[in-house]
C-alpha cells in the first residue's frame, strides 16, 4: 500500500466513521418523547372546567344552559393540549346520527377542541350567526365548521375530518365523566 | 505619530484601499433596497444582543408577583418595564418587518430589470436563500415572548408540519422538538433564533456581497452606451469612498430614526397586551408576509383532500405546502426558465420584455389575490367568490399588462403584429 492509497483510505474511513457517529446525535433533535402518550385521556376521567373562575372544577349536566359550551380538561390532565374538549349542551332530540349516541347523556356531548386542520381551538357558536346553521363549532383560525348534532362532522371550511367525539356518561352528581376514549386520533394528521 | 500613520505602518491597508474603496456604485433610488435590508440585519443584531441579555428561554412556569406565569413571558414582560426596553423590543419587532420588506422589494427590482440573468444565477438563488431564511428566523422569533399571539401562531405551524404527506410527524418532531406546545420547542427556537438564524444570515450575506463585488452591480444601460459590454464597459456611479459611504451613512441613520419613531408610536406585538397562553384561541392572523398562506388555507375545502401511495394529502398540506412549493420553485428557476438571449452585462427596462413583466405581475397579483382572501370575512367576501378573483385576477393583470406593453412596443418599433 502506498502512500497515497493509505490517505485516500483513511480519509474515506473517517468520513463513514463520523457519518456513523453523527446520526444518534441528529436523532436527539427529535425533542423528548411524547407528553401524549403518559398523559393521555382515559375513561372514567371527570371532566373540569379549563378557563374562567371555574377552572378546575367538575362539568355538570345542571351547570350549563342548552345551546351552550364550555372548554374543559379530564382532571389533572391539563398539561397534554391534546386532551382539550368542547363539552357542549343541545336540545337531545336534534343530536342525530352518525353522532355516537350511547357517548351522549341527557343531551351533553363532547368532541376535541383541537381543530383538525391546524390545531386551533374551536369554538361553540354562542348566538346565531349569519350564514351558518345553529348550532355550529367553528374554527377562528381558518373558517372550519363543524356540526355538533351530526357527530362533529365538517359543515365547511378546510377541516379535512370531523372533530373526534369523546363519548361521556354522568355519575350521580351529575358530573361528566369520559366514558370511552376519542373516536379518532386528535389534531393534524399526514 | 499619527494614528492613522501608525495603523498603517502596520497592516499597510494602502493597497486594499487602492483595490476595493473605489469601487463605483450605481446611484437609483432602488439600488438602496439591499442596502435597507443589510441595514436592518444590522439593527436586528444590535437590538437582538441587548434583548438576549434579559430573556429567558423557557416556557416552564414561574410564580412572580402575577401568580404563575411561563418564564420566557415574564422575562418579556420584565424587558418591557426596563428603561428604553419595550422601545428596543419593538425596534426588533419592526426591523424584521422592515428587512422582510425590503428585501422582497430587492426581488422585485432584480426580477422587473431581469439582473438575474447569467451570470448572476448564483446570486439570485443566495438572494432567495436569504429570503427563506430571513422568514425562518422571524417565525422562530416570533414564538419567544411565548405569549397567547405567540403560541397560537406556532402551534399551526407545527401542524402545517405535522401535515407534510408520508413524514409530517417526524418532520414535526424534529424541528418543534417534539410535541408542541411543550417546554422544548421553546429553548430550541431561542437556539434556532439567535445562533442558527444570525449565522446563516450572516454567511449568505457574504457571500450575497461578494458576488456583487466580483460580478459587479448591473445598471441601465446609458443612451448612447456601446451596444457590446465585450467591448469595454465603464460603471456609472459613485465611489465606495467616500461618496457611497456618506450615502449609506445617512440612509442607516434615517432606517434607525424611522424604526424609532415607529416603535414609538405603534405598539408592535404588545405582549402584555396579549396576555400568557391560554387554552382558547384568539382571532389570529399571521404577519403581512404570510397572509398569501394564511388565506390559501381559507380558501383551500376540506373535500379536496385525498389519498395518495398510502398517505392523506390533506387540504391544510395542500394550502400550506403544496400551493408555496410550486410558487417557491417556479421563482428559483426563474434564471432558467427566461429563454430570451442573455444580456449579461445591463439590466433591462422592466417593459423591453413583455412576457417577463406579465408573468411576475400576475404572480405578484395571486400573492396579493390570497393575502384578499385571507381578509375574506371581514370583507363580506365569500369564499366562492374568492377563487374566482384568485384565479382571473393574476391572469387578466398577466394578460392585460401583456396586451398593453406588446402593442405599445410594436406601434414605438413600427413593426405591427
Amino acid at each position: 500500500m502506498n502512500r497515497r492509497r493509505f490517505a485516500n483510505w483513511s480519509l474515506k474511513t473517517g468520513v463513514v466513521a463520523a457519518i456513523a457517529a453523527v446520526i444518534p446525535g441528529v436523532l436527539t433533535l427529535r425533542g423528548r418523547s411524547r407528553v401524549a402518550a403518559t398523559r393521555a385521556l382515559a375513561p372514567g376521567d371527570r371532566l373540569v372546567f379549563a378557563l374562567g373562575q371555574n377552572a378546575g372544577q367538575p362539568v355538570t349536566q345542571g351547570g350549563f344552559t342548552q345551546n351552550e359550551a364550555v372548554l374543559a380538561y379530564p382532571e389533572g390532565k391539563s398539561d397534554n393540549h391534546e386532551n382539550l374538549v368542547v363539552v357542549c349542551k343541545l336540545d337531545p332530540a336534534a343530536i342525530k346520527a352518525p353522532t355516537d349516541l350511547a357517548g351522549v347523556a341527557q343531551g351533553v356531548v363532547a368532541y376535541s377542541a383541537i381543530c383538525t386542520h391546524l390545531g386551533c381551538t374551536v369554538r361553540f357558536s354562542e348566538e346565531p350567526m349569519e350564514q351558518a346553521p345553529f348550532p355550529h363549532i367553528h374554527c377562528p383560525c381558518h373558517g372550519a365548521m363543524f356540526d355538533p348534532q351530526k357527530g362533529g362532522t365538517v359543515l365547511g371550511g378546510p377541516a379535512p375530518r370531523p372533530l373526534p367525539q369523546l363519548p361521556v356518561k354522568l355519575n350521580d352528581k351529575g358530573e361528566v365523566i369520559v366514558a370511552a376514549p376519542f373516536s379518532a386520533a386528535i389534531g393534524v394528521k399526514a | 505619530m499619527r494614528v492613522s500613520d501608525w495603523i498603517e505602518d502596520r497592516l499597510g491597508l494602502e493597497r486594499f484601499r487602492a483595490k476595493y474603496l473605489g469601487k463605483p456604485f450605481p446611484v437609483h433610488s432602488t439600488f438602496f433596497l439591499g442596502e435597507i435590508a443589510l441595514f436592518c440585519f444590522v439593527v436586528l443584531v444590535g437590538t437582538g444582543l441587548y434583548l438576549a441579555l434579559f430573556y429567558e428561554p423557557s416556557a416552564l412556569n414561574i410564580t412572580g408577583e402575577g401568580g404563575a406565569l411561563p418564564a420566557a413571558y415574564a422575562s418579556t414582560l420584565a424587558i418591557d418595564s426596563h428603561p428604553f426596553g419595550a422601545l428596543i423590543r419593538r425596534i426588533h419587532h419592526w426591523a424584521a418587518h422592515l428587512m422582510i420588506a425590503s428585501v422582497l422589494l430587492h426581488l422585485l427590482r432584480v426580477y422587473f430589470t431581469a439582473s438575474y440573468r447569467r451570470p448572476r444565477e448564483i446570486n439570485w438563488l443566495v438572494g432567495l436563500g436569504l429570503l427563506g431564511a430571513t422568514i425562518a428566523a422571524s417565525f422562530a422569533g416570533y414564538l419567544l415572548p411565548y405569549d397567547q399571539f405567540s403560541v397560537t401562531a406556532t402551534a399551526i405551524g407545527y401542524g402545517i408540519a405535522r401535515s407534510v404527506p408520508w413524514v409530517g410527524p417526524t418532520v414535526a418532531d424534529f424541528v418543534f422538538a417534539g410535541q408542541f406546545p411543550s417546554a422544548a420547542t421553546v429553548p430550541r427556537f431561542f437556539a434556532y433564533h439567535v445562533m442558527w438564524a444570525p449565522l446563516v444570515l450572516g454567511a449568505l450575506l457574504a457571500v450575497h456581497l461578494l458576488v456583487v463585488l466580483k460580478q459587479k452591480h448591473t445598471e441601465l444601460r446609458a443612451p448612447g452606451e456601446k451596444p457590446d459590454p465585450a467591448e469595454g464597459r465603464w460603471i456609472h456611479g459613485i465611489p465606495l469612498w467616500p461618496e457611497q459611504a456618506a450615502l449609506m451613512g445617512v440612509l442607516f441613520l434615517i432606517l434607525v430614526a424611522v424604526l424609532a419613531a415607529l416603535s414609538a408610536f405603534l405598539p408592535v406585538h404588545p405582549s402584555a397586551l396579549y396576555g400568557p397562553p391560554q387554552p382558547v384561541t384568539p382571532d389570529v392572523k399571521p404577519d403581512w408576509y404570510l397572509l398569501w398562506v394564511y388565506g390559501a388555507l381559507r380558501l383551500i375545502p376540506g373535500t379536496l383532500s385525498f389519498r395518495f401511495l398510502g398517505a392523506t394529502i390533506g387540504s391544510e398540506a395542500i394550502g400550506a405546502m403544496l400551493v408555496p412549493g410550486i410558487l417557491t420553485m417556479i421563482i428559483l428557476l426563474v434564471p432558467w426558465l427566461d429563454r430570451a438571449p442573455s444580456s449579461a452585462y445591463y439590466a433591462e427596462h422592466p417593459t423591453a420584455a413583455p412576457g417577463r413583466l406579465a408573468l411576475g405581475l400576475a404572480v405578484l397579483t395571486l400573492f396579493l389575490a390570497l393575502s384578499l382572501a385571507g381578509f375574506g370575512a371581514e370583507l363580506g367576501l365569500s369564499v366562492p367568490v374568492l377563487w374566482v378573483i384568485t384565479i382571473f385576477a393574476p391572469l387578466g393583470a398577466g394578460w392585460g399588462v401583456h396586451l398593453l406593453v406588446g402593442r405599445g412596443k410594436a406601434e414605438a418599433t413600427g413593426t405591427g403584429r
